[in-house]
C-alpha cells in the first residue's frame, strides 16, 4: 500500500510509537489517581509529554497542554467557551466542518467567513480585516488547509486580532509536526490539534493548548482525582478539562511521536513533504485533463494537494487507485467552504497528502497510475 | 523525620514544583496528600526536607508557582499548617 491520506492521520507511525502504547498497556495506572508505581509512572509520562508538548508548541507551562481526543475535541472547548448563542464568530474560508458545524449548533450564532479569493495572503488578511468588528467574540482560523496544503498568513491574522483584542483559536491539525506553533507570540487564545497526524501518535489523542490568560469551559464534567469533595470542576487547567481516566497508551505514544517529530525536526520533515509536492505538481499537471490545486507560491504550501482529473468522478479515480493499492482520499474532505472557494463544491477533489514516512518512488507510482487509469 | 509538605492546587503543578526543586538541588517528593490536609478532597503535595523550605521557597518564588498551603509534621504524626 502507498499511503498518500496522511491529513486524515499518519498511517505509518515511527516503531517505538506501538512499542510505548503495548509498555502503557502493561504498565501504567490511572495518573494521580494513587500513590503506587504504576500511577506515579502514569502521572510522571503524562507531566514529561505535557512539558514537551508545552515547549514543542509554544505554551505558556505544562499546565496549559490539555489532552483530548481529537482536534475536534479541543475546538469544541475553545469555540463553545467563546462563542454564546446570538454571538459572531469570523472564520477563514477554508474551515473544517469542527469548526463550522460546531458554530452552527450554538444557536443563533452569526458566522462570517473571511474569504475573497483562492490562495491569496494579503486578500485573506484584508478579509479579515473588513469583517471582524466590535461584535467578533472569537477569530477562528486553521494554519494549513486540509483540503489544499495552503498555509494560512497566521501570524498577520493573530497581529491583527491582537489590535483588535479579538481571541483566536488556531486549528493546527495540518501544521502541527510541519511548521513551528506559537501559542504565546501568536498570543491565541487557543490552538487545537491532532496527535495523530503530523505529530505521528495513535487515533484517539489530540491537543488543546490554552493561551495564558484563558479559562475554558468545560465539555465534560466529572472525576480529576483532585479537590473531590466539590461538586464544581476545579477552575484550573489541566484538571479543569480533564475529567475521566486518562488515555495512557495513547499519551504514550502520543509522546512517543513526539519525540520522533522533535528527533527528526519539523524543517526537514516539512522539506522532505515540500520535495515531495515539487516532484508530484508537475507530474501531476501532465496527467491529460489533470487540474491541480495548489498556491503559486511554494512558500505557502505544506504537503497536501488537491487535484481533479477532467471529467471522471473523483470517488471513482480514487476507489480504483485504492484498489491498486494507492490510498487517495476523494470528496469534500469535510471542509466544503474551502470547496466552495474553490469552484470544486460540487465535483470535489481527490487528495493527497504525505507525510515524513513517503519515498519518491511513490509519487512515481501514483503518476504513472494516473497516467495509465 | 520532620518534614514539610507543599500543598499543590493539582497533579500538574505539583510536579512543576517537584521539578524546579530539584533542579536547584532539593529532594523533592511528590504524594497524594494525607486526607488530614486535604480540606477540598483529593489534592498533591511535595514533601522536602525541613531545612530545605527557606530554599525552596525562594526558588519556588523565583518561577512564579506558589504553593496552595505549606504543613509541617509534628512529633505525634499529625500536620500543622505553616503561615508565610
Amino acid at each position: 500500500m502507498i499511503y498518500l491520506d496522511a491529513a486524515a492521520t499518519t498511517l505509518q507511525k515511527p516503531v517505538e510509537v506501538a512499542s510505548a502504547m503495548a509498555q502503557a498497556v502493561r504498565q501504567y495506572a490511572s495518573p494521580g489517581r494513587g500513590g503506587y508505581p504504576p500511577s506515579a509512572a502514569a502521572a510522571e509520562l503524562a507531566f514529561c509529554c505535557r512539558t514537551e508538548l508545552a515547549e514543542f508548541l509554544g505554551a505558556a507551562g505544562p499546565e496549559q497542554i490539555i489532552f483530548t481526543s481529537s482536534a475536534t475535541h479541543g475546538l469544541n472547548i475553545a469555540i463553545r467557551t467563546l462563542v454564546g448563542p446570538g454571538d459572531q464568530a469570523v472564520i477563514s474560508g477554508y474551515e473544517h466542518n469542527a469548526v463550522t458545524r460546531t458554530l452552527a449548533s450554538i444557536p443563533g450564532v452569526e458566522t462570517r467567513v473571511a474569504a475573497t479569493q483562492l490562495f491569496s495572503r494579503e486578500a485573506d488578511i484584508e478579509a479579515f480585516r473588513s469583517q471582524i468588528d466590535h461584535k467578533t467574540k472569537a477569530v477562528i482560523c486553521t494554519h494549513v488547509s486540509n483540503v489544499f496544503g495552503y498555509i494560512l498568513p497566521i501570524g498577520e491574522i493573530a497581529a491583527l486580532c491582537r489590535e483588535r483584542e479579538v481571541p483566536l483559536i488556531v486549528d493546527a491539525s495540518q501544521s502541527a509536526g510541519v511548521l513551528p506553533i506559537e501559542t504565546e507570540t501568536w498570543q491565541a487564545a487557543y490552538v487545537a490539534l491532532p496527535g495523530h497526524k503530523g505529530l505521528y501518535g495513535p487515533q484517539g489523542t489530540g491537543v488543546l493548548v490554552c493561551g495564558k490568560e484563558s479559562r475554558p469551559v468545560p465539555l465534560l464534567t466529572g472525576g480529576t482525582g483532585s479537590e473531590s469533595r466539590l461538586q464544581q470542576m476545579p477552575d484550573y487547567l489541566p484538571d479543569g478539562q480533564e475529567a475521566g481516566t486518562h488515555n495512557m497508551p495513547g499519551i504514550a505514544g502520543l509522546y512517543a511521536g513526539l519525540r520522533f517529530v522533535r528527533r527528526v525536526g519539523t524543517e526537514r520533515i516539512l522539506r522532505h513533504e515540500r520535495q515531495l509536492m515539487k516532484q508530484l505538481i508537475p507530474a501531476l499537471k501532465r496527467v491529460p485533463g489533470a487540474e491541480v490545486f495548489v498556491p503559486e507560491c511554494g512558500s505557502c504550501h505544506a504537503g497536501v494537494l488537491s487535484f481533479r482529473l477532467g471529467g471522471k468522478d473523483c470517488e471513482t479515480v480514487s476507489g480504483c487507485l485504492g484498489r491498486q493499492g494507492i490510498a487517495l482520499r476523494a470528496g469534500l474532505h469535510c471542509a466544503p467552504l474551502a470547496h466552495q472557494l474553490a469552484g470544486t463544491l460540487e465535483t470535489g477533489t481527490i487528495r493527497a497528502s504525505v507525510s515524513a514516512f513517503n519515498r519518491e518512488s511513490d509519487i512515481r507510482t501514483l503518476t504513472w497510475m494516473l497516467n495509465n487509469l | 523525620m520532620v518534614y514539610y509538605l507543599i500543598v499543590c492546587r493539582s497533579l500538574t503543578y505539583a510536579q512543576r514544583t517537584a521539578a524546579v526543586l530539584e533542579r536547584a538541588g532539593i529532594s523533592a517528593h511528590i504524594l497524594r496528600s494525607p486526607a488530614a490536609i486535604s480540606s477540598t478532597g483529593c489534592s498533591h503535595s511535595v514533601k522536602i526536607a525541613q531545612r530545605r523550605l527557606a530554599q525552596a521557597l525562594m526558588v519556588l518564588k523565583k518561577v512564579e508557582l506558589s504553593p496552595r498551603q505549606i504543613y509541617i509534621t509534628e512529633a505525634d504524626g499529625s500536620y500543622r499548617e505553616v503561615r508565610l
